[in-house]
């Protein structure tokens, strides 16, 4: 397969499932039971004119092929209506918190593949050594806690006991952050940051943690019973070599796409994390508006989880496609 | 000690048979909701109306399978208030003599199964062979053994519930003179402290292990009905058609189900039904990556091409040929998917979404971090439900994997190969293999591509 005609099928494939996602989004807040005008409120007494305003625009007032045309112009312009639990337009509200989640979520990912991958590669390596069957039954047992419960302990033995770190709490600096603006960062807002922020990325990689060591522990041993892997061996390659140069970099290909389709969700994935040490991003954000019923900010942030993990996958697809050559032939 | 024993239970276990029965399917337990009740009883009558069709079937079975629906019927408009002044909703839970139907329904199930048996000898017989056999592969799995363990003794905490701890203890306006957060005591109500409102943690952890346990097992029904049949029908059909349903798979792949999730609870409200749905709904994808590329490979074997040359239907194939031998995968991935269910039900329940009225683990921890439980620290809050969650997944976990092992030959050959490797290490190399493979779907298993190659296996056979 040439290279264009892989990557405008890979294309092609990534945006037509973005179609069927939103179209499903549309859908989704269309199926749901009662007036979605009265939805798209706060809770409580409204006059009729707000729900004239509000059915008005959101183009309630119109059929449902006109609606769904009008949701698509509104979509592709990101105008996702206006929040009224924040009484500001959705997409400034997204724009301010999506800073925090980017930061947690980038360092926490960073630590767990750094962390997990390369003890999964030795594990694999050092199959059935004491060093394996250590850490193999950890990331088990780490694998089988929910993440929130993780956190929860932290929070009791770090936090409360050992007082090492905040109680979650309000977390200022972040806030003031835009996504189009610049970031403001001078030494006071760097060593607040680090202190509230430490334990949140420590416990967001301990949540992917156990899946990358298990993930990559069993690709290795999978590579290493592979008859090249033998062959290296017996024409006498250092132990060194053969792990670094024949097993390590096959083994890597599957976990790529795992990792790629991980940090696609991790938009959308913190939200665990983020509601129980009070972090103020997009996780917390779908937290509060589903608790105050915010309807419009929980249709974009569903939107952008989706069109975060598809992107993400394009991407895992894209980089298969330079670093695999099976792919290419 | 002497106490743990004298304690009074809901029902004490000197006061005759009668009432130990009628305890045991008291209506705490028998209060399901009615549109459960009634998408089984359709199931049954769906089956009698069957068998009475095919001319092979015996009349017997038809029959009780046709009174065993009608039970259920009964059972699920009498639980959603039919025949009352209230009249009737899907969702109502106003049972009454839910024991009684509940003894009638269990036994009216041993007759089903009693009269296939006995309408068709040699395959009840070939059954029992296969199950003896299975059972005494699985003793040798150590790991699975103790998995096994776990999940009996949890399931009896679940089912024993009534005669373990008094129900009336769950009512926020029960009054037994405790503060909240009280640390643990030497008593038995109080062995695990107090919540938040004074009422004993015990009492709620061991009611929080039937929901906890049913919501896991239902999605994950749901789950891989759903998702068995749409991998052995894509792999089976292949062209525009199986490319189709992997294409919606792959749709419902990249749904971040956790704000899915959230979005459908806050709307259709806060209860297991609406979660045991969600949980289904959202997690069959992998499982219909996993069994379709199996499908493919038993597609491609000659005896399926005999019988499309010998004229039978698709609907026959896949039935006979396809899900007979991709069963033991579908089977293997159910308990591992359990697993998975039960933390995302956790999951859900802590965001706040569980029924406020029924406690789960989940439900627990969301109740013990609203109210500040992790700050005190209320460390006897906290730390049991998380490690009954804890203890059940790893329970699955190792089942599922031993299951694997026993049904999957090649995972028991490799072993035997390989010689070297006994025992631990590569019951770590299946315990992780397996876990890989139903976190992922299979999205990992192909060498990175996922569709090629099992595209070109597929033709190429």
């Amino acid at each position: 397969m040439g290279q264009r005609s892989y990557m405008m099928r890979k294309v092609v494939n990534a945006i037509l499932t973005i179609v069927l996602v939103a179209s499903f989004n549309f859908v989704l807040f269309r199926i749901m039971p009662g007036n979605p005008a009265r939805l798209l409120l706060p809770r409580g007494k409204v006059s009729a004119s707000d729900i004239e305003r509000q059915r008005h625009a959101f183009h309630l007032d119109k059929p449902l092929a006109e609606q769904f045309l009008y949701y698509w112009g509104d979509t592709v312009q990101l105008k996702f209506g206006y929040s009224f639990y924040q009484k500001r337009p959705v997409t400034t509200v997204i724009a301010e918190r999506i800073w925090a989640t980017i930061i947690l979520c980038g360092l926490g990912t960073i630590l767990a593949t750094l962390f997990g991958m390369s003890e999964g590669v030795i594990a694999g390596w050092r199959r059935g050594k004491r060093f394996d069957t250590w850490s193999t039954d950890i990331s088990m047992i780490n694998y089988s806690m929910p993440t929130f419960w993780q956190c929860l302990l932290a929070i009791m033995f770090f936090s409360v006991a050992l007082r090492w770190f905040p109680v979650g709490g309000e977390f200022e600096p972040l806030q003031h952050f835009h996504m189009w603006g610049p970031i403001p960062l001078d030494w006071s807002t760097f060593e607040t940051l680090t202190y509230h922020i430490t334990l949140p990325v420590l416990m967001f990689a301990l949540g992917y943690y156990g899946e990358y060591h298990l993930i990559m522990r069993s690709s290795i041993t999978g590579v290493m019973n592979e008859d090249y892997v033998l062959t290296a061996r017996a024409k006498g390659v250092s132990p060194d070599s053969v792990l670094w140069k024949h097993v390590v970099p096959n083994a890597l290909l599957p976990t790529v796409t795992l990792v790629m389709m991980n940090l696609g969700f991790i938009v959308s994935g913190a939200i665990l994390v983020e509601t129980v040490f009070n972090w103020p991003g997009i996780g917390l954000l779908s937290y509060e508006s589903m608790a105050e019923r915010d309807y419009p900010v929980m249709q974009a942030v569903f939107l952008l989880g989706c069109v975060a993990v598809i992107v993400a996958n394009l991407i895992a697809d894209v980089m298969l496609y330079y670093i695999d050559p099976r792919v290419k032939a | 000690m002497l106490e743990l024993l004298r304690y009074p239970k809901t029902i004490s276990a000197t006061s005759g048979l009668g009432t130990i029965v009628r305890g045991f399917f008291a209506p705490t337990i028998g209060n399901y909701p009615p549109l459960f009740l009634l998408i089984i009883a359709a199931l049954f009558v769906a089956g009698g109306v069957v068998s009475f069709v095919r001319r092979s079937a015996a009349p017997r079975l038809a029959v009780a399978l046709l009174v065993t629906g009608a039970v259920f019927a009964g059972w699920g408009l009498i639980n959603g208030g039919a025949f009352t002044h209230a009249g009737f909703s899907l969702a109502g839970r106003t049972g009454t003599f839910t024991w009684l139907w509940q003894t009638a329904a269990l036994i009216l199930c041993g007759v089903c199964v009693w009269a296939w048996a006995a309408s068709h000898p040699e395959r009840a017989a070939l059954t029992v062979d296969n199950l003896s056999e299975t059972w005494a592969l699985f003793r040798g799995n150590r790991q699975g053994m103790l998995g096994l363990g776990i999940i009996v003794a949890f399931v009896a905490l679940g089912l024993l519930a009534p005669f373990i701890a008094d129900h009336a203890r769950l009512a926020s306006d029960a009054q037994y003179g405790h503060l909240p957060f009280e640390p643990p005591r030497w008593s038995y109500y109080y062995i695990m402290g107090t919540d938040e409102q004074g009422l004993s943690v015990w009492a709620e952890f061991v009611w929080s292990a039937r929901i906890s346990l049913s919501v896991g097992l239902m999605a994950t029904a749901i789950s891989t009905l759903l998702g068995a049949s749409i991998g052995i029908a894509a792999g089976y059909y292949g062209g525009w058609m199986g490319e189709f349903w992997m294409r919606i798979t792959d749709a419902f792949l990249v749904i971040p189900w956790l704000p899915l999730a959230m979005v459908l609870a806050a709307v259709w409200g806060h209860n297991y039904v609406v979660i045991i749905f969600i949980i289904g709904v959202t997690s069959w994808p992998g499982t219909a990556r996993i069994v379709r590329s199996d499908a493919l490979r038993v597609a491609s074997l000659p005896f399926v091409e005999r019988g499309r040359a010998i004229g039978s239907s698709g609907w026959h194939i896949m039935r006979k040929h396809i899900l007979t031998n991709v069963f033991p995968l579908i089977f293997a991935n159910t308990i591992l998917v359990v697993a998975i269910a039960i933390i995302a039900e956790t999951e859900l329940s802590f965001l706040g979404l569980g029924d406020p009225l029924n406690f789960s683990w989940g439900t627990m921890l969301h109740n013990a971090w609203g109210s500040g439980g992790a700050t005190l620290p209320a460390w006897w809050y906290i730390i049991p439900p998380g490690l009954a969650i804890v203890c059940v997944v790893l329970a699955f976990t190792f089942v599922g994997t031993a299951f694997d092992e026993i049904l999957d030959p090649k995972l028991r050959s490799r072993e035997g190969l390989s010689g070297r490797h006994r025992g631990r290490p590569s019951a770590l190399d299946n315990l992780a293999t397996a876990v890989a493979t139903a976190t992922v779907g299979g999205a990992v298993a192909g060498p990175g591509q996922g569709d090629i190659p099992t595209e070109r296996r597929g033709v190429g056979d």
